[in-house]
């Protein structure tokens, strides 16, 4: 069974400074991958290395078998991978609805029938059925940027899956939202992992929500994998538990 | 609230209708030269307001559009076919000069643009055996439409403001479909739009090229409209007052271009008891108007009220915080 | 090949005087993001001022020091405290629209408050002919390479050599590492004005006894300063001082070898054409957006 992503020694680099140092792992179909390690370990880079934000200074990544190493963000988005990201990424003066046609918008047809067809690209319904689905629904109509913090964010989450990806890249979903909020996060995020066996990698800080959330776990330090395994295993192992302590 | 814009949308466009009637044939020419200008603003608004680009050629499109037109019909090209070969002409030659200009931040596009400009000028004044360099080309003829001719002052005004009605209702349709809602996501967040399959270099170029033929087929009209252009109408004076324009109307409200064209073409008459000061007037405005209030004037209005509420506004081309 | 000899020292004249308006160019750019699209217009009116203070009754000498304090004040201070400093929240755009629109005003104001004629401007020195080997070259060229040149060398020992040369070249790579650094940011932006100012100051001293004083000066100086910036890569001093050289040379070796009447488009060609196949400049760093 092909992995969905796969990557194969993933190295960046800036100028002296070395990021990501030899990165490899690979996300099954269905599964939710977490990337957990402290701060600076090079999750971030690594997750905009895949995703086409920044150049890979080596290694290969690969979708459902595909080369995409150094391809565009918006290349991958539509080869089926999408992301939300960790400082706000809203459009805060269109419409929550507005936002979600957005995010859908450029998935279907071409430039040509985005400019002679319906204004809302035939995805009214579907952001409704978003809406719903994260209960937005009294805020459908609001701009973006007057929703408070965990409404952004489960928008930003909305967003990243109007396009109906393959596989999700969530950089620290969890930060900054209150506790209820999370609680409907985590939930919303399990459901579509269940009905739609879309896979989710998770770069997060929050161990709680990671370990109950994920179904294997990546830990990284200065660059390098430290571990990978389920929850479980990851608590166990002493090497994790030094580098966190050790920090 | 749009009510209210409507209710204003459509008393001007009464006002517009009745205009020729009230006044004398220079009143006429100038709101002729109002309606053509708006044209090439318009153009300029959707590169400037909607993509966020600085171009500094518009008025070398429009320069590229009157040329075009002077020179064919005359050779017996009907004037339809001109017109059109105007836009599609500034279309091709927008997409070309922006492709390569547009892989790059830094407002590349704005050097690219004023170094163009100043190449057609160059160009047009040099290359006499085809554009009759600084002695110009006079009387291109005004056209009979379906046995319409709009040879009359009254006539030809509205012929401009025919076509611009047009050319306004395919910009709103244009800023009305997905199309607008990418715009307004590539200026107010293009990481983010980037991440959502969103080719923003793409629709810049898209932006910049249709911007440019609106300059072309305001160009077109411009030709017949004052029957002698020369290369230096064309020159960066022109783009610098286009830019201006659509500044002063508020970049990136649908109605701006309209409200800048008309402060445009009044404000040399108000000011000519300054005798050609007004250029340091209109030039100074423009700096105070960018420090409190950079959205323009219909932005000033706005705060007021909230009145007019085009299609889809794009989040102000300027607004407090807005990095680019 | 006399001639060739006289075109490139008359170039690298050239070429010298486009430097020192580049540098100031990008050094604006790199420390405050300004991209001020009134640099030749900000070249044109120094000698407008040296012109008054002369017309008032100071020495050639004197008013050349007026005018470079006049442009200190005006071109930096004023600039930055009027326009600069009030604009810049809201982002590059509307910064750069006013500097368009400053552009303007400094035109229009030099043509109607001082002359619309063009203006003779004192040279720095007797322009006499002189042989260099078979070649006639004029001492106004090498005068105005001897001035650039030095310049230029001063300019790179206060920015390599000293401690606010390199506060300065911090703050233009890094701003907030530099403020870190306890680098006293606010004040090496102003200093950056302020160095723009002479720059041009000088540029224009030098550039006018050539060129005449005229108000439309900024023209064609603006265009050749963007370009020589944008040749040596946007984010470099040093591209600056390369590309105004090369930008120089390549001027006037066009204006000889190619047709007059097109001697304006030769960089504009040269711009497309960089832009096209290197858009980073010979020195300039291909920029990343991380997010």
């Amino acid at each position: 069974m092909t992995a969905v992503l796969e990557v194969t020694n993933l190295r960046k680099a800036f100028g002296g400074i070395v990021a990501v140092d030899g990165v490899s792992f690979e996300v099954r179909a269905g599964e939710i991958l977490g990337i957990i390690g402290p701060n600076g370990s090079g999750k971030s880079t690594l997750f905009n290395c895949v995703l086409g934000q920044l150049q890979p200074s080596g290694g290969e990544v690969k979708v459902d078998g595909r080369v995409v190493t150094g391809f565009r963000p918006s290349d991958l988005n539509r080869l089926g991978v999408s992301r939300t990201f960790q400082l706000l990424q809203v459009f805060p003066k269109l419409s929550v609805r507005e936002n979600l046609i957005l995010a859908g918008q450029e998935h279907q047809g071409n430039m040509l029938t985005r400019l002679l067809g319906p204004s809302d690209a035939g995805l009214s319904k579907a952001a409704d059925q978003m809406i719903d689905f994260f209960k937005l629904g009294h805020l459908a109509d609001e701009p973006a940027g007057g929703l408070s913090y965990g409404q952004q964010k489960l928008l930003d989450a909305a967003m990243a899956f109007m396009g109906g990806p393959r596989l999700v890249l969530l950089d620290e979903p969890a930060g900054g939202v209150n506790l209820t909020m999370l609680g409907d996060l985590k939930a919303r995020l399990a459901e579509i992992n269940r009905e739609k066996r879309a896979t989710f990698v998770v770069i997060e800080h929050n161990m709680e929500f990671v370990m109950s959330l994920c179904s294997r776990v990546v830990v990284m330090a200065e660059g390098k994998v430290l571990a990978i395994g389920t929850p479980a295993e990851i608590r166990a192992n002493t090497a994790v538990i030094d580098a966190y302590l050790g920090h | 609230m749009m009510r209210l814009g409507g209710i204003v949308v459509a008393i001007a466009s009464a006002a517009a209708i009745a205009a020729p009637f009230f006044l004398k044939p220079y009143g006429i020419f100038l709101i002729s030269t109002w309606a053509v200008l708006t044209i090439a603003a318009i153009g300029l608004n959707l590169t400037l307001g909607y993509a966020g680009q600085i171009s500094l050629a518009q008025g070398a499109f429009v320069g590229i559009g009157a040329y075009t037109v002077a020179l064919l019909v005359p050779a017996g090209v009907p004037f339809f076919a001109a017109f059109m070969a105007a836009g599609l002409l500034s279309f091709a030659i927008g997409w070309v000069l922006g492709y390569p200009a547009l892989r790059v931040q830094h407002h590349y596009l704005a050097f690219v643009t004023l170094a163009f400009s100043t190449l057609v000028f160059l160009v047009l004044r040099n290359e006499e055996w085809l554009t009759n360099g600084i002695y110009g080309i006079a009387g291109t003829s005004r056209p009979t439409l379906l046995g319409w001719q709009t040879g009359a002052a009254r006539d030809f005004y509205f012929l401009c403001l025919g076509v611009l009605a047009l050319l306004s209702l395919a910009t709103w349709w244009m800023l009305r479909s997905p199309w607008g809602r990418a715009f307004v996501a590539l200026r107010e967040n293009p990481v983010r739009a980037l991440s959502l399959g969103l080719d923003t270099r793409r629709y810049t170029l898209m932006a910049f090229a249709i911007g440019s033929s609106l300059g072309g087929l305001s160009g077109a009209l411009y030709a017949p409209l004052v029957q002698f252009i020369e290369p230096s109408s064309f020159a960066l004076g022109l783009s610098f007052n286009l830019l201006l324009m659509v500044i002063v109307g508020g970049s990136g409200n649908f109605f701006g271009p309209f409200v800048g064209a008309l402060i445009a073409v009044l404000l040399p008459e108000w000011l000519r008891v300054t005798q050609g000061y007004y250029l340091i007037v209109y030039a100074a405005a423009v700096m105070v108007m960018m420090a409190f209030c950079p959205a323009g004037v219909l932005g000033l209005i706005e705060r007021a009220g909230g009145m007019l509420r085009p299609p889809r506004k794009a989040a102000g081309a300027f607004t407090d915080g807005a990095a680019t | 090949m006399a001639s060739f000899i006289q075109l490139l020292v008359s170039g690298l004249a050239t070429g010298a005087i486009y430097a020192l308006i580049a540098v100031g160019f990008t050094l604006l750019w790199q420390t405050s993001q300004t991209i001020n699209f009134a640099q030749g217009e900000f070249v044109m009116l120094p000698a407008f001022f040296v012109l008054a203070a002369m017309n008032a009754g100071a020495p050639f000498w004197m008013a050349v020091l007026i005018g470079i304090a006049l442009s200190i004040v005006i071109l930096g201070i004023l600039f930055k405290i009027i326009i600069v400093d009030p604009m810049i929240k809201y982002g590059v755009l509307p910064l750069v629209i006013s500097t368009i629109a400053l552009s303007l005003f400094l035109k229009e104001s030099a043509k109607d408050f001082y002359s619309s004629q063009a203006q003779p401007f004192p040279a720095l020195v007797p322009a006499i002919d002189i042989r260099i080997f078979d070649a006639v070259v004029s001492t106004q060229s090498l005068a105005v390479l001897a001035v650039a040149i030095v310049t230029v060398v001063a300019l790179n020992l206060l920015l390599n050599k000293t401690r606010l040369g390199r506060q300065m070249q911090a703050t233009a790579q890094n701003a907030t590492l530099a403020r870190i650094l306890g680098v006293p940011v606010r004040r090496m932006v102003l200093y950056t004005f302020l160095l723009n100012a002479v720059l041009v100051a000088v540029a224009s001293i030098l550039v006018s006894p050539i060129y005449l004083a005229k108000f439309t000066n900024g023209e064609t100086l603006g265009i050749a300063a963007f370009i020589a910036a944008i040749i040596g890569g946007f984010n470099q001093v040093r591209g600056a001082v390369l590309g105004g050289v090369i930008l120089g040379v390549l001027d006037n070796l066009s204006a000889a070898y190619i047709s007059s009447q097109y001697r304006g488009a030769f960089p504009l060609i040269i711009l497309i054409i960089v832009i096209l196949l290197r858009p980073q400049g010979l020195l300039g760093r291909i920029e990343e957006r991380s997010v």
